[in-house]
């Protein structure tokens, strides 16, 4: 049952998940510059980037790389430190919780699991950067991220599903 | 690396969620956005993140290069034409300015000669420093710009920031060559300004809309809608007469401003050097000479040297500001 690239070696599997998280990372907080100005809203690439992982390789996925990449993302976008990094980790520790690890790998069970996860990370996102200012933020531009993440999250849901099949049946 | 390996071998399928460990990462996040609340954020943590700005700002902007290539694609043949047009507008444009520029001319120099009779200061320093702002950080909860200029290029915490159309904050974190820009629709963005038209007093509250309010108004201003905001320089935070935007009446009947620095995106920004007029409590009392009589108690000849320049350059702003008050 065992991936052909686990019993290998560990480093490429490593690599790829430090390249993918540093790249999603970028993708959030690269200052794009567009003609419409700003406001431009983009998926959680992090918190995909970590699901994606947490569930193929949840071994390589311990809360401290959670803890790190919601410091880096709070860091490198400018917003309330630790905002981001309450967030994951809770979005992680309550949505582990409510799954059993084996049966989470089918489509259905990632999407739905995927959706909570997006939903308590906006959740604790707003409630944290609310206290971090002192009065309740204004929630749009939160919510249409998180509603991206859920609309995209799928699709990511989908390839990886695909792709544990083949490893499991080739 | 193997004992590494083979100590986790057994969990494979599971985050290792130790309780402890995680209660232990929750209380730190916890700890540091209470550490990071941004009207008193720990000295530590502000140094930190401009020393990792400064760090991040090239990768960032490298990371950017590829992101921006794929939106500029486009149908640029389009683009083109546009570009055609908007440059036989702006010649026809650049002739009617040119009448006047000869009028600004005019009035500048005139203006010059007007400060010189009553002894003012140009409220404008000359030495402006320009940068381009880097990162969008367009979130719920902060409003604030990254621009690659730190304090080796001279900038100093607390500068006003403008682009071509106006004011669009001021200067919060410094670092060696980068600096951030807490913007004018900031939650903690606070600018005292005045109408043009009437010199009446308002607070510039940003909340982290983008039509920052109008606060602590009086009973009646005398503000009309379209009316020209500028900073008043009452705060001692901005200078004199930057231009703001313009008042607007928003549907709850409150007083905002439509910034002019929103016009366009903001790109490149000015950062004008700015000095706030000092206390002069803190300086040491010069002590009072009578005329034909040694002082009682002569200062040593550094601490009266030091003494001397600053009490001159506290008084020159203060004629300055009563000058331009009236």
């Amino acid at each position: 049952m065992r991936a052909p690239l686990e019993r290998n070696s560990t480093w490429p599997v490593l690599t790829a998940i430090g390249l993918t998280l540093v790249l999603s990372l970028l993708a959030v907080a690269a200052p794009l510059r567009l003609p419409e100005g700003q406001g431009f809203p983009a998926p959680l690439f992090p918190l995909i980037a970590l699901f994606v992982w947490s569930v193929r390789y949840p071994r390589f996925i311990p809360p401290w790389v959670i803890f790190l990449v919601g410091i880096f993302q709070d860091l490198l976008t400018g917003g309330p430190l630790g905002m981001w990094a309450i967030s994951y980790l809770l979005a992680f520790a309550i949505a582990r919780l409510r799954t059993t690890e084996p049966s989470a790998r089918e489509f259905i069970l990632l999407v739905a699991r995927s959706s909570l996860m997006t939903g308590i990370a906006t959740l604790v996102a707003w409630v944290a950067g609310s206290l971090s200012i002192g009065q309740p933020a204004d929630p749009t531009s939160l919510v249409t991220e998180g509603v991206i993440t859920l609309i995209v999250f799928p699709a990511f849901c989908w390839l990886f599903a695909r792709k544990r099949e083949r490893t499991t049946f080739s | 690396m193997a004992q590494w390996r083979s100590a986790r071998q057994g969990a494979d399928d599971t985050i290792r969620f130790s309780r402890t460990f995680l209660l232990l990462l929750l209380a730190i996040s916890a700890i540091l956005i209470a550490a990071d609340r941004t009207e008193d954020r720990v000295e530590a943590i502000t140094v930190f993140r401009a020393a990792f700005n400064d760090v991040s700002l090239p990768v960032l902007e490298a990371a950017a290069q590829p992101l921006r290539g794929l939106y500029n694609v486009g149908p640029w043949w389009r683009r083109q034409m546009e570009l055609a047009n908007e440059i036989r507008e702006l010649r026809q444009e650049m002739a009617e300015l040119r009448a006047w520029r000869d009028v600004a001319l005019n009035y500048s120099e005139q203006m010059r000669r007007q400060q010189e009779l009553l002894n003012l200061d140009p409220p404008m320093p000359r030495n402006r420093i320009t940068a381009w702002s880097v990162t969008e950080t367009g979130g719920p909860f902060v409003r604030t710009r990254l621009v690659g200029v730190g304090s080796d290029n001279g900038v100093e915490p607390g500068y006003p920031a403008l682009n071509i159309y106006g004011v669009v904050g001021r200067t919060i974190d410094v670092g060696a060559r980068s600096s951030r820009i807490l913007l004018l629709t900031d939650l903690n963005s606070r600018v005292s300004v005045m109408a043009d038209r009437s010199n009446a007093r308002a607070m510039l509250v940003g909340d982290n809309t983008d039509f920052p309010r109008l606060d602590y108004l009086g009973r009646a201003p005398d503000i009309r809608e379209g009316d020209r905001i500028v900073t008043s320089g009452d705060d001692n935070v901005l200078p004199r007469g930057l231009p703001i935007g313009e008042a607007v009446m928003d549907r709850r009947g409150l007083w905002r401003v439509a910034l002019y620095s929103s016009a366009a995106p903001i790109d490149l920004i000015w950062i004008w050097p700015f000095e706030p007029i000092a206390p002069p409590a803190e300086e040491v009392p010069v002590p009072a000479v009578l005329p034909g009589l040694p002082p009682a108690d002569p200062l040593p000849p550094d601490a009266a040297e030091a003494a001397e320049p600053d009490a001159v350059s506290s008084a020159e702003p203060e004629t300055d500001q009563t000058g331009e008050g009236r």
